[in-house]
């Protein structure tokens, strides 16, 4: 069998901005025009203090129908390679072959308007999301009544509480249906027992058959889930294989370093 | 569990048949010059377009107690205005117009396009949200900003086809020009946008230069006066300016004058080449949108 991700020596470099602005991201016009006054042939990639690397030549392989797991403390990289493969960010190097439909999840609600009604909101967001408008056509119904907002989908979603809010944008995502889906931790929201129908709709998501991969802290998701798993740390894969020797990996690792 | 015994597990329960092609859909790769634009990416979203176009339109007058007529509001009042200083006070010539149609054609078109431009400029950093979650094709942000700019446009014509029935202007066949005319500004407008919607990104500069060059700019087009005003050793200066071409031929168009075919020329040309300009540092700079903005 042929992977449907193929993930070869991805690296990812970003440049840290220096001290004196760090709240300022983007640069003015008059600092552009005076750096290149001043080195006007090339140059313009900084200083090499100011990189990083968030991620540091990973290569791994999704097969079809796996639910594959990324985990890793915080600031690994997983986020960096979720925008990576989601096409947000461009990779500094590598390469990543994609053979399906991918739709990625890297927030519940993206594009949601305050002042557009539920069924406004529903509409946009499957549209943002990748889903053709006849797929909202058919699924609507479905999404409202998973949501629970019946009475409220003609509302302004400004109004709407925000446990609502967030069923509503997970019921959205949760209708997704690609091949191959790519999710950062956006599921399990609102009160404890949408939490259990969120999970639930989680579990038939890995068993129908669709190709996961999941990006989570939580590593009871991770055992549940996926079949294999890789773990990351500062931007490198250190561990891979199947997911709970993974997540035993990773525990005894972190249990090493509380105790020392 | 071994790698192997994974697999194996994996596709007991997979029930669906995948059907893997043998080239990739999609790969995802450093770029290290400019990328060519993607007809094909652009096409698959075209309903995303749609949806954001609505979405500006919907958004614009909610919560406005007057809705959509600040749509006719707009031009109205600057044309009142015009009407007024520039009219019966400083007695611009019109070419023998009645000055509140003659203003009242120049502000339609230069309403709809100062509008198109300042909201596709701003629409990039407007969706950053969208930017850093979620992959399509960018060019469809400014895209939609600049069309949603067409509703305004519709309602606000409504008053011209009022204005021209009221001064008892006949139907010629000028009018046949009015549509193409209509999609020159569109994609002046959209030329603009775009280009400064990317620049927008990294230079904020941007949104405090663009107000005051939209304003600068409206003084060199001929709305306020026209183009015949300027001594014929100046002319020059004026068709260099994109919009006169586009102005004085929606006036010719529907006044039965003589079509200023040079000058239109000039404006179609300028269109072509800012586009193409446009998407492409548009597309220069596009994969660091997410990073910048």
């Amino acid at each position: 069998m042929r992977p449907i991700i193929k993930v070869q020596g991805i690296s990812k470099r970003f440049r840290i901005q220096p001290r004196e602005s760090p709240s300022v991201r983007y640069e003015t016009l008059r600092e552009s025009i005076v750096k290149t006054l001043r080195s006007p042939f090339g140059g313009r990639n900084g200083n090499r203090d100011n990189m990083i690397w968030a991620l540091k030549d990973a290569s791994f392989e999704v097969m079809p129908g796996e639910v594959f797991g990324v985990i890793g403390p915080n600031g690994a990289g997983k986020s960096t390679l979720l925008k990576v493969l989601s096409r947000i960010i461009e990779p500094t190097s590598g390469r990543v072959e994609l053979y399906g439909r991918v739709a990625s999840l890297l927030e519940v609600g993206t594009g949601f308007h305050p002042d557009l009604s539920g069924r406004e909101n529903v509409y946009l967001n499957g549209a943002i999301l990748g889903m053709k408008r006849r797929e909202i056509d058919s699924r609507f119904d479905e999404i409202v009544a998973f949501a629970e907002v019946e009475k409220f989908i003609d509302t302004a979603v400004k109004h709407y509480s925000s446990g609502m809010y967030l069923r509503l944008a997970f019921a959205v995502a949760a209708h997704l249906e690609p091949e191959v889906l790519i999710v950062d931790e956006v599921l399990a929201v609102g009160d404890a027992s949408f939490q259990k129908k969120c999970l639930g709709k989680m579990d038939d998501v890995t068993r129908s058959g669709r190709t996961v991969l999941l990006v989570t802290h939580s590593l009871g998701m991770v055992t549940q889930h996926c079949q294999r798993a890789i773990l990351l740390d500062g931007g490198q894969i250190i561990k891979r294989g199947a997911a709970s020797e993974v997540v035993e990996h990773y525990q005894s690792r972190t249990a090493a370093q509380s105790s020392s | 569990m071994t790698l192997q015994a994974a697999r194996t597990a994996d596709s007991d329960h997979s029930n669906i048949a995948y059907d893997l092609p043998e080239k990739p859909l999609v790969t995802i790769e450093a770029h290290r010059s400019w990328v060519p634009l993607n007809i094909r990416d652009l096409w698959a979203c075209r309903e995303l377009l749609y949806f954001l176009m609505w979405r500006d339109i919907k958004v614009r007058y909610k919560q406005t107690a007057l809705g959509a007529a600040w749509a006719v509001i707009q031009p109205l009042v600057t044309m009142i205005i015009f009407t007024y200083f520039f009219g019966k006070l400083a007695r611009v010539p019109t070419e023998g117009l009645p000055y509140p149609i003659f203003f009242y054609t120049g502000l339609l078109l230069w309403t709809f396009f100062s509008n198109a431009v300042n909201s596709g400029a701003n629409s990039l950093i407007g969706n950053s949200n969208l930017i850093t979650k979620v992959y399509f094709p960018r060019l469809i942000i400014p895209s939609a900003a600049v069309g949603a700019g067409l509703l305004d446009f519709a309602i606000a014509s409504l008053l011209l086809i009022g204005l021209l029935i009221y001064y008892n202007f006949q139907v010629t066949l000028g009018y046949l020009m009015l549509l193409p005319l209509i999609a020159l500004t569109t994609l002046l407008a959209l030329g603009v946008g775009i280009w400064f919607s990317a620049l927008n990104v990294r230079y904020r500069d941007v949104r405090y230069a663009l107000p005051f060059l939209i304003q600068i700019w409206l003084f060199v087009s001929p709305i306020i006066y026209p183009a015949s005003l300027v001594p014929a050793e100046w002319r020059w200066v004026m068709i260099l300016n994109p919009v006169t071409g586009v102005i004085e031929a929606f006036r010719a168009s529907l006044f039965g004058r003589t079509f200023p075919w040079g000058s239109l020329a000039y404006s179609s040309g300028f269109t072509i080449i800012m586009l193409a300009y446009a998407a492409y540092t548009f597309r220069r700079m596009e994969r660091n949108f997410a990073e910048l903005i």
